[in-house]
C-alpha cells in the first residue's frame, strides 16, 4: 500500500511532538524512522496505526483519505515495543487472536484459523511453540510471535515501533534478517522505527531522519551516509 | 460561525476518541452505577446515622452521651483501644522483623498464622477467649480464684480487640520493610551502631508512614469491634460495655435517638481515620506497601 | 541430601527478642484460644458434635449463613470490579471522594452499619418504605441479610483489583484494538482475564468476612429460626445458654469453612501465580 502522510502536526497539551510533516511512502518499501528520542518518530508512527489522531493534516492509504478511519478499521499491523502479548493466552491463541475477533460474517473457520496460524508459526520458524504462553518464551521468540500476530489478520502494512530494542546484540542481528526475509516474502509496505543508525541503514530500503518533531533527510542509507543534509544528521550519523 | 469552527482540527472532532477508551455512553453509565451503588450501600446508611441521631435535635443527642453510662462506654472504648493498638503495633514490627531481617525454616507457615484472625469470624474468636479464660475452665477457674477474671473483665475485652485487629500493623510493614530490603541495617552495623540504634535511626525513619497507616486500620477496627466483645464482655452496664455494646443496648431498648447518637460518635472517628488515611496514601504513597499506591 | 538449619546464622541482630515477642504473642492471642477450641471440640466428642450440628435449626442456619455470603460476594465480584475500573480509569468530578468512600464499610463499626441500614430499610425506613410500596420487604427478610453482607464486602474486590488495573499496560489494549477487536471485545477477551485472579482473590476475601459476620447482620436480619438466623448468632445463643460443648461444635464447623476458604485463596493465588507468571 501507498502511504501518504499530508502535513501532519501532533501538539500534546502545550507540547510539540510533530510539527506539520509530509512524507510519501511508496508500495511495499522498507523504511525506517529514524531520529533520538523525542524526535516524534513514534508519534509519527502511531498516527500511521490509528493510535494517535493528529491535531492537523491528513493520512492518505493509496490515496484515500484514511485520517479519521478507526484503529480497528484499519488493519495495520502492529508490533509494540513491549511486544503488549496476552499473558493469559497461549502463543496460539495470541496469533488467532484479530481473526477471533472479526464479526461472525467475516470471521474464518476454527480449521481455518488452525491452517493460518500453523503457517505463520512455521514462517517465523517456531512451529513447535504453540502450546506455551508469552512468559516462557525468550525476548527474540516474544519478537516473532507478536509479528506473527500482526501478520496472522492479513495487514495493509506492516508497523513496528522498536522492534528490537529489547533484544541482545546477537539476537538482534537474527532478527534483522528475519524482518527482511518477511518483508520481501509479503511484499508490505513496512515502517519500522529505531534510535540505532546501524540498524536503519542496514536494513532499510529508505531512512527517514527526524529530529525535534521534524524531518530532516529522506533518503536511501547510501545517500544519508554520503550526503547527509543538515548538520544534525551529519552528527547523528557520525556518532 | 468562525472560519475556526468550520476547519476544526481532526483531534477535537466531537467523533474522536482513544482506541483505549469506552463509548461515552458506556462510560456514563457505567459512572452512573458505581456513584449510584456506593450511594445507597454507602452515603445512605452514613446519612440515615446522623439523621436519626438528630431526630430530636442537638440537645437531646448531646445530653444522650453525657448521660453516665454512656460517659462509661465512652472511657472503656478509649481505654481497650489504648491498650490494644499499642500491644499490636509492638507485635508487628516485631513479627515484621523477624520476618523480614532473618531466614528460617516455617516462614509461610507463621505469617499463615498470623493472617488466622482474618478468616476467623469474630464470634468464635470470642467463643475461643471465653473457652480459654471462661470460669468454667481450669485456667479461667485459677485466675478467678486469684481475683483476676478475664472473661466479663477488661483482659477478655483486650484479648478480643487484639485477636480481631492482630495482623494489621504486621501486613502493612512486612511487604514495606522486604521492599527496602536488609542493606541499610547492615551499613550501620558495619559502622558500629547498635542493634536498638540502628532499628530507632535506619529502620524506624523509613518505616514510619507504614506504620501508621496500619495503626490507623488497626485504631479503626478496635474501637468499632462487635462480635468478638459482645462474646466475652458479658455486656455489664457501667462496666464491660463498649461502645459498640451500648450501641446494641440501647437500640434494642428502643432509645433510638441515644443510640444513633453514639453511632454517631462512631461514625465521626471512622470518618477521622478514613481522611487520615487518604491524605496518607496522598502524601506518602512511596513508603506504602506497593498496592496501597492508586 | 542435607536439611537446611531451622534458622540461617544472621548478623541481624534483634532475633531472639523479636521472636520472643512474635511467638508469646501469637501463642497467647491466636494458638492458645483457638486451641482451646480445639480441646473442647474433643472432649465434646465427635457423636456430640454430630447430634449438635444434626438439627434442622443449626444445618438451617449454616446453610443461610453460606449461601447469603457467596450470593453477597458474587454481587461483590461484579460491582467491585465495575467500580475498580471506574476509579482508575475514569476522571470525574468527586471520584476521590467516592474512592474514599469505598473504604467506609471497613472504616465503620459493624454495629453502627448494622442500625443504620436496619433504620434506612425498614419498612418505615426512608428507602425501605419505597421498596414496601413496591411489595418488597427488605429488612428482617433474607434481603437484609444480604445487603448487610454486600456492605461489609464492598471494599475488598475493589481494593485488590485497582492495583492490576492501573498497571495494565497501555500498549496491551493498543494491540487488541490494531488486531481488530472492538473495545467490548476487548475488554472480555483481554481485559478482564487479567483481573481475574485478584478479582477471585477478593471474592474470597469477601465471602470469607461475609461468612462470620455477625454486628452487621444480627440487627436487620429479624434472626427467626430457620429463616433468618445466621450460624455466628447461633453459637451467641449456646453461650448464653452455657452450653460451651455446643458452642464450639458450631464454632469448629464455621472455623473449618473459614479454613477450606483460604485455602481456595492460596490455590487461586498460585493457579494464577504459574499461569500467567504473576499475581
Amino acid at each position: 500500500m501507498h502511504i501518504e502522510i499530508d502535513e501532519i502536526a501532533k501538539a500534546f497539551g502545550t507540547t510539540t511532538a510533530l510539527h506539520p510533516v509530509s512524507l510519501s511512502i511508496p508500495q511495499g518499501a522498507l523504511v525506517a524512522l529514524l531520529g533520538p528520542s523525542g524526535s516524534g518518530k513514534t508519534t509519527l508512527l502511531r498516527i500511521l496505526g490509528g493510535l494517535e489522531f493528529p491535531t492537523s493534516g491528513r493520512v492518505l492509504f493509496d490515496g484515500q483519505d484514511a485520517t479519521g478511519m478507526t484503529v480497528q478499521d484499519r488493519r495495520a499491523g502492529f508490533v509494540f515495543q513491549s511486544y503488549a502479548l496476552f499473558r493469559h493466552m497461549t502463543v496460539f491463541d495470541n496469533i488467532a487472536y484479530g481473526l477471533r475477533a472479526r464479526p461472525r460474517a467475516s470471521r474464518p473457520t476454527k480449521a481455518e484459523i488452525t491452517r493460518r496460524v500453523t503457517r505463520l508459526l512455521d514462517l517465523i520458524q517456531l512451529p513447535q511453540i504453540a502450546a506455551r504462553y508469552p512468559t516462557q518464551l525468550s525476548g527474540g521468540q516474544r519478537q516473532r510471535v507478536a509479528l506473527a500476530r500482526a501478520l496472522a489478520i492479513e495487514p495493509r502494512m506492516l508497523l513496528l515501533d522498536e522492534p528490537f530494542g529489547a533484544l541482545d546484540a546477537k539476537v538482534r542481528k537474527e532478527l534483522r534478517q528475519g524482518l527482511r526475509d518477511i518483508h520481501d516474502e509479503t511484499g508490505l509496505t513496512t515502517v519500522f522505527v529505531t534510535h540505532d543508525q546501524d540498524e536503519a541503514m542496514a536494513l532499510a530500503d529508505l531512512v527517514v531522519v527526524m529530529s525535534m518533531g521534524r524531518i530532516e533527510q529522506v533518503g536511501r542509507p547510501a545517500d544519508i551516509r554520503n550526503r547527509p543534509a543538515t548538520g544534525f544528521v551529519r552528527d547523528f550519523i557520525g556518532a | 460561525m468562525s472560519d475556526a469552527t468550520l476547519h476544526r482540527p481532526a483531534a477535537t472532532r466531537p467523533s474522536f476518541r482513544r482506541p483505549t477508551d469506552e463509548a461515552p455512553a458506556l462510560r456514563a453509565a457505567l459512572i452512573l452505577v458505581a456513584v449510584g451503588g456506593l450511594a445507597l450501600l454507602v452515603a445512605a446508611p452514613l446519612a440515615a446515622v446522623f439523621a436519626e441521631a438528630l431526630a430530636q435535635g442537638w440537645a437531646a443527642s448531646i445530653a444522650s452521651l453525657g448521660n453516665p453510662d454512656a460517659r462509661s462506654a465512652i472511657r472503656l472504648t478509649l481505654l481497650i483501644t489504648g491498650i490494644a493498638v499499642p500491644l499490636n503495633a509492638a507485635f508487628g514490627i516485631a513479627a515484621a522483623w523477624l520476618i523480614t531481617k532473618f531466614d528460617f525454616r516455617g516462614k509461610a507457615f507463621l505469617i499463615t498464622l498470623i493472617d488466622l484472625p482474618f478468616s476467623v469470624s469474630p464470634v468464635v474468636a470470642g467463643l475461643c477467649i471465653v473457652l480459654l479464660f471462661g470460669a468454667n475452665s481450669a485456667l479461667g477457674g485459677w485466675l478467678v480464684a486469684h481475683g483476676l477474671p478475664v472473661v466479663f473483665a477488661i483482659p477478655g475485652i483486650v484479648l478480643a480487640t487484639v485477636f480481631v485487629t492482630f495482623p494489621f500493623v504486621a501486613r502493612e510493614l512486612i511487604p514495606v520493610m522486604i521492599e527496602q530490603g536488609r542493606a541499610e541495617e547492615e551499613a550501620a552495623l558495619t559502622l558500629g551502631a547498635s542493634g536498638w540504634r540502628t532499628f530507632r535511626t535506619v529502620t524506624l525513619p523509613n518505616i514510619r508512614w507504614a506504620l501508621l497507616y496500619g495503626t490507623l486500620l488497626c485504631t479503626a477496627r478496635a474501637m468499632g469491634e462487635f462480635g468478638a466483645v459482645a462474646v466475652v464482655s458479658g455486656k455489664i452496664r457501667g462496666q464491660t460495655a463498649t461502645m459498640p455494646i451500648t450501641i446494641e443496648m440501647l437500640y434494642n431498648e428502643y432509645l433510638s435517638v441515644a443510640a444513633f447518637s453514639m453511632a454517631a460518635l462512631l461514625c465521626g472517628l471512622a470518618l477521622i481515620t478514613l481522611t487520615l488515611k487518604t491524605v496518607l496514601e496522598l502524601r506518602h504513597a512511596d513508603s506504602l506497601s506497593a498496592n496501597r499506591r492508586h | 541430601m542435607m536439611r537446611a538449619p531451622l534458622i540461617q546464622r544472621s548478623a541481624m541482630p534483634g532475633l531472639g527478642l523479636s521472636a520472643g515477642i512474635t511467638l508469646s504473642m501469637l501463642s497467647l492471642v491466636v494458638l492458645l484460644p483457638v486451641g482451646a477450641l480445639l480441646w473442647q471440640g474433643a472432649e465434646f466428642g465427635a457423636a456430640n458434635i454430630w447430634d449438635t450440628l444434626n438439627r434442622d435449626r443449626v444445618w438451617a442456619a449454616l446453610w443461610l449463613s453460606f449461601r447469603l455470603s457467596f450470593l453477597a460476594a458474587m454481587f461483590n465480584l461484579v460491582f467491585g470490579v465495575l467500580l475498580a475500573w471506574v476509579l482508575v480509569r475514569y476522571s470525574f468530578p468527586g471520584r476521590r471522594l467516592l474512592d474514599a468512600a469505598v473504604d467506609l464499610p471497613f472504616a465503620l463499626p459493624t454495629a453502627v452499619a448494622g442500625i443504620a441500614l436496619t433504620a434506612l430499610y425498614a419498612p418505615n425506613g426512608v428507602l425501605g418504605s419505597l421498596a414496601a410500596d413496591a411489595g418488597w420487604k427488605i429488612a428482617y427478610t433474607q434481603w437484609g441479610i444480604f445487603l448487610a453482607l454486600v456492605f461489609v464486602g464492598l471494599p475488598f474486590v475493589t481494593r485488590t483489583v485497582q492495583p492490576v488495573i492501573d498497571e495494565i499496560d497501555a500498549e496491551i489494549e493498543e494491540a487488541s484494538a490494531s488486531l481488530g477487536a472492538s473495545r467490548l471485545y476487548t475488554l472480555r477477551n483481554v481485559i478482564l482475564p487479567m483481573l481475574a485472579p485478584a478479582a477471585l482473590t477478593g471474592f474470597a476475601l469477601a465471602l470469607a468476612r461475609a461468612v462470620g459476620e455477625y454486628g452487621s447482620v444480627i440487627f436487620i436480619a429479624g434472626n427467626i429460626p430457620l429463616r433468618t438466623e445466621i450460624a455466628p448468632l447461633l453459637i451467641v445463643i449456646q453461650l448464653e445458654e452455657y452450653n460451651y460443648g455446643g458452642a464450639a461444635a458450631i464454632g469448629l464447623a464455621m472455623l473449618l469453612i473459614s479454613f477450606l476458604m483460604l485455602l481456595v485463596i492460596n490455590l487461586i493465588q498460585i493457579w494464577s501465580r504459574r499461569r500467567i507468571g504473576h499475581v
